[in-house]
C-alpha cells in the first residue's frame, strides 16, 4: 500500500502538482491516523494533505481512482444466457458474412460478453505505442486508437445493420432493438475498460516519470531555445517565481523609508522614551503602479511577452491596473482575454483573432492604433511597457507618436531579449526607440525577465 | 473536548447547528490529531468562520479570533507593552522607590537595587496579550481563527508561520513563552490573493463550496424552522440556480438564510413574482445581478419554471 501511495504522489507531482516531502509525510501520518478501510475517509487524507490548490484538485480527483481502484471489471452480459437457441442462430446467421478475422473476434467477444485480458490490453497497448503517453490529457485518444484496433469502427455499421437483418431472419422488431443494444453495451463496457486501462497505464507512466530537473537551468536559458516541454515547464514555474518576487515587493514597500508622518506609531514607539520623538514612524502611502504593457506577439516574440503577461497577471495584486495590448502588424486590446483565461490560453486565443503573418511586425502602425484609440489610458501615474524586439520589417517605426505616448507617462520601459550589439543590425530601429524609453531591459531569458518585473513593480 | 472520531465530531458539530460533510469533519479531525493548522477555502459566506466558531463550541474550547486586515502587525497580533501604564506605575510608585533606595551607600547600590525591581516593570502585569499571545498562554485549550488571512500582508503571513510552527514566542524581556496547550488552528481565506506556498505546506487543507441542493436544504430547515417545506425547496432550488449564473456576486449560504427569514417575516406563501421582487435584494447585492435574475427568471417562468401562480404579473418583471 504505501508503495503506491508514493507512486500515486509522484505521478500527481507529474501532473504538475507540487507536493513536499513534508507534506507526502504528512500524508502517511494522515493515513495511519484514519486507516485504508474506507475509501472515502482515505481519499479525503490524502487530499487534505497533499493538495493545497483548488485548481489542482480536479487533477487529484482525475488521478485518484486510477491508483485505488474500486471495481476491477466494468458489467458484461452474456447473450447466451439471454437469448434462445432459435435467436442465437438467427443472430449467428445475421453476422455470418462478417467473416473478416478482426471483427469476427470482437463479434464473438461481445456475444460471449468476454472482458480483454490483461494479455490482450497490453498487446493493444503496445499496437497503439501506449508507452509514449506521459500525460492524462491522451487517456480519451489512446482509449479511442486501441478501441480502433479492435475494430470499433466496423462495428457501427454491423450494428446499424443488424436489427434489419434479424427482422429479415423472422424477429420482432421489438426484439431485434433488445439484442442491438445487449451488444451495444457490451461494446461501451468493453470501451471503459479500456478507457480504464489506458488511464491506469499512463498513470503509472507518470509515476515513473523522472522528477523534473533544478529549474534554474531553465531559468537562464535563452527563450528562443527552449522546446515547447520546457516552456510548458517554465509555465508551471511562473506562479511560483510571481510568489516570490511577491514576498520581496511587499518587503521593499515595508521598509520604505519616506511619506507622511504616522502619528499614531509615531507616539507609541516613543513611549518608551518618554515621548520624545526619537524614532518617527512613517506611512508610505504606498502608490501601486498602473500598467500599459505592449506587446509582440510575433512568433519569435511570443514566448518572451507570454511569460512577461503571466507574470503580470500573477502579481496583480500588487498593481493597481494593467492594460495589455498585443501586437503583430496592427494592436489588439486584450486585458479581457487574460483576466480571465491562464496565460498561455490567453495569448492563444489572442494568436486565433490576430494570424500571423511573414514578417508583417509593424510597431509604427500599431504605436498609431494606439494613438488613435487607447490614448486615454495613459497619465502621469502610468508606466508603459513595451515588449518586443524593436524590428519592424523596415516599416515607419512612428518615433513622432512613440515621444507623444512618453510625454504622457511617468515611465517608458522597453523590454527586449536582444543585446545591444544586436540593434543596429538589419531591419532593427531599437538603435531609434532606446533613447526615447527611460530604460531598456535585456530579457534574453526567465531570470532576467523575472528581475525586470520586479524592478518594474520596485 | 477530544474527538475519537470523525463520525463523533461530525455530530457534535451538528449539535451546534452546523452541518458538516464527510470532508469537513474528516479533515478537521485529522487537524486535531496531527495538531497541524486547518486552512479553509472558498468563496465568501459558505460558512469557513462558522465552522470554527462551531468546532470551539462542540469541543468546548475558547474560540480566540484573529481578524486579519492590511496592515496588520506584530503589535496587534502578539503583544505589546503597555507603556502607558508602566508610566503611571513609576509615577504612583514614586514614594516607594525613593524609600527603597533610600539608605543606599552609593549610586552602585543604588542601581543594583533598582535593577532587583525592574522585573516588576516587565512583567506579566505590563504585557498586552493579542489574540495570538492569547492562544499560547491560554490554560485552557482554545480554538485560535485567524480570520481571512489572504487579507494580511505577505509579511505578517511569514511571520505567522514562525508561531504556528512551532507555538512559541520570544518576547526579549521575559524569555521564550511556550504554549500550555496546543490550540487548534483553522485559517480562513477568501482566495483574494495567493497565499506563500510555506503556509500551505503547513496546514491541512479544506475547499468549502457552494453546498448542493439537499445539504443546503437541511440547513435552511434547520436555521429557519419556520419557514414550510415546500417553500424552502423551491427557495434553495432558486438560489441554486442563480449560482450557475455568470453573477459578480453569487448568493452566498447566509444570504439564502436572509432570504428564508425575509421570506417568514413578510409570510409568504408561494415565490410568485410579486414576493421576488420585494425580496430579491436580500440575495443579489448588485444592480446588473439583480436585473440578470429578474430576466432569467421572467424567462423560466414562460417556460413554466419555477412557478405557476396564477397571480404572475409580468409587469412587475421590469423595473419601474
Amino acid at each position: 500500500m504505501d508503495e503506491r501511495i508514493i507512486q500515486f504522489i509522484a505521478a500527481l507531482r507529474s501532473a504538475g502538482v507540487r507536493v513536499s516531502l513534508a507534506e507526502s509525510a504528512d500524508a502517511f501520518e494522515a493515513i495511519k491516523k484514519l486507516g485504508v478501510s474506507s475509501r472515502n475517509l482515505f481519499r479525503i487524507s490524502l487530499a487534505a494533505t497533499l493538495v493545497k490548490e483548488a485548481s489542482d484538485q480536479a487533477k487529484f480527483e482525475e488521478l485518484f481512482p486510477l491508483f485505488f481502484a474500486t471495481s476491477e471489471v466494468p458489467p458484461f452480459d452474456n447473450l447466451e444466457n439471454e437469448l434462445s437457441d432459435q435467436e442465437m442462430r438467427q443472430l449467428m446467421e445475421a453476422l455470418q458474412k462478417y467473416n473478416r478475422e478482426r471483427l469476427k473476434r470482437l463479434l464473438e467477444r461481445l456475444i460471449n460478453g468476454t472482458p480483454l485480458t490483461p494479455q490482450e490490453l497490453q498487446e493493444l497497448a503496445d499496437q497503439v505505442g501506449m508507452e509514449s503517453a506521459q500525460d492524462l490529457r491522451f487517456r480519451d485518444w489512446m482509449a479511442q486508437r486501441m478501441s480502433r484496433a479492435l475494430g470499433f469502427d466496423a462495428l457501427r455499421n454491423v450494428l446499424a445493420e443488424l436489427v434489419e437483418e434479424l427482422e429479415r431472419a423472422g424477429m420482432s422488431s421489438e426484439r431485434a432493438q433488445q439484442i442491438r443494444e445487449m451488444l451495444a453495451d457490451n461494446q461501451s463496457s468493453l470501451m471503459d475498460q479500456l478507457r480504464e486501462f489506458a488511464g491506469q497505464r499512463i498513470a503509472e507512466q507518470m509515476s515513473k516519470q523522472k522528477p523534473e530537473q533544478a529549474q534554474d537551468g531553465l531559468l537562464n536559458r535563452p527563450f528562443g531555445s527552449l522546446s515547447e516541454k520546457e516552456i510548458d515547464q517554465l509555465r508551471k514555474e511562473t506562479r511560483r517565481l510571481a510568489n516570490a518576487l511577491r514576498t520581496r515587493i511587499a518587503l521593499r514597500q515595508k521598509r520604505a523609508k519616506s511619506g507622511n508622518l504616522d502619528a499614531k506609531a509615531t507616539i507609541r514607539a516613543n513611549l518608551k522614551n518618554n515621548s520624545v520623538p526619537i524614532e518617527l514612524h512613517h506611512r508610505e502611502k504606498v502608490l501601486k503602479p498602473k500598467l500599459v504593457a505592449i506587446c509582440d506577439i510575433s512568433t519569435s516574440m511570443r514566448a518572451c511577452s507570454e511569460f512577461m503577461l503571466g507574470l503580470l497577471y500573477a502579481l496583480q495584486d500588487q498593481i493597481s491596473k494593467t492594460q495589455a495590448f498585443a501586437f503583430i502588424d496592427h494592436l489588439e486590446y486584450i486585458s479581457p482575454d487574460f483576466s480571465k483565461k491562464e496565460p498561455n490560453e490567453a495569448v492563444e486565443q489572442v494568436l486565433y483573432r490576430l494570424p500571423s503573418g511573414h514578417y508583417n511586425t509593424d510597431l509604427g502602425n500599431s504605436l498609431k492604433n494606439f494613438y488613435d484609440n487607447f490614448l486615454n489610458f495613459l497619465d502621469n501615474r502610468t508606466t508603459l511597457i513595451v515588449v518586443g524586439d524593436g524590428r519592424n520589417n523596415y516599416n515607419n517605426p512612428r518615433l513622432d507618436l512613440f515621444f507623444q505616448l512618453k510625454r504622457r507617462v511617468r515611465k517608458v520601459i522597453w523590454l527586449n531579449p536582444e543585446n545591444q550589439s544586436q540593434w543596429s543590425q538589419g531591419d532593427s530601429d531599437m538603435q531609434q526607440y532606446a533613447p526615447l524609453c527611460d530604460n531598456v531591459l535585456q530579457v534574453g531569458n526567465m531570470a532576467e525577465l523575472a528581475a525586470a518585473v520586479d524592478r518594474l513593480l520596485g | 473536548m477530544h474527538f475519537k472520531t470523525p463520525e463523533s465530531l461530525k455530530l457534535g458539530l451538528s449539535q451546534q447547528q452546523y452541518i458538516a460533510n464527510d470532508e469537513i469533519a474528516t479533515i478537521l479531525f485529522l487537524s486535531q490529531e496531527l495538531g497541524k493548522p486547518l486552512l479553509a477555502e472558498g468563496p465568501a459566506g459558505v460558512g469557513k468562520t462558522e465552522l470554527a466558531k462551531s468546532i470551539a463550541a462542540a469541543s468546548n474550547r475558547e474560540l480566540i479570533r484573529l481578524q486579519c486586515y492590511e496592515g496588520l502587525d506584530e503589535t496587534k497580533a502578539l503583544y505589546e507593552w503597555e507603556y502607558a501604564k508602566q508610566l503611571l506605575y513609576t509615577q504612583l510608585l514614586r514614594d516607594k522607590l525613593q524609600e527603597t533606595l533610600a539608605n543606599s551607600q552609593n549610586l552602585t547600590d543604588a542601581a543594583d537595587r533598582l535593577a532587583a525591581e525592574e522585573d516588576v516593570f516587565f512583567s506579566m502585569r505590563f504585557l498586552l496579550q493579542r489574540p495570538l499571545l492569547k492562544a499560547i498562554l491560554s490554560e485552557k485549550p482554545t480554538v485560535l481563527l485567524i480570520d481571512e488571512i489572504d487579507r494580511a500582508d505577505a509579511e505578517f503571513e511569514a511571520f505567522l508561520l514562525e508561531v504556528l510552527s512551532d507555538f512559541q514566542i520570544s518576547v526579549p524581556e521575559l524569555g521564550t513563552l511556550n504554549a500550555v496547550h496546543r490550540p487548534m488552528v483553522v485559517l480562513t481565506s477568501n482566495n483574494t490573493r495567493e497565499l506563500s506556498e510555506a503556509l500551505k505546506r503547513r496546514c491541512l487543507y479544506l475547499f468549502i463550496n457552494y453546498p448542493d441542493l439537499e445539504q443546503e436544504l437541511s440547513v435552511v430547515r434547520l436555521k429557519v424552522p419556520e419557514l414550510s417545506s415546500k417553500l424552502a425547496r423551491q427557495a434553495v432550488e432558486l438560489v441554486q440556480s442563480l449560482r450557475s449564473m455568470d453573477l459578480r456576486k453569487s448568493p452566498s449560504i447566509s444570504e439564502t438564510l436572509d432570504w428564508a427569514k425575509a421570506l417568514v417575516a413578510i409570510n409568504a406563501r408561494n415565490i410568485d413574482q410579486p414576493t421576488l421582487e420585494r425580496t430579491l435584494s436580500v440575495l443579489l447585492k448588485h444592480e446588473t445581478d439583480l436585473q440578470q435574475a429578474r430576466r432569467v427568471i421572467q424567462r423560466m417562468n414562460k417556460d413554466g419554471g419555477v412557478d405557476d401562480h396564477p397571480s404572475f404579473n409580468p409587469r412587475l418583471g421590469r423595473r419601474n
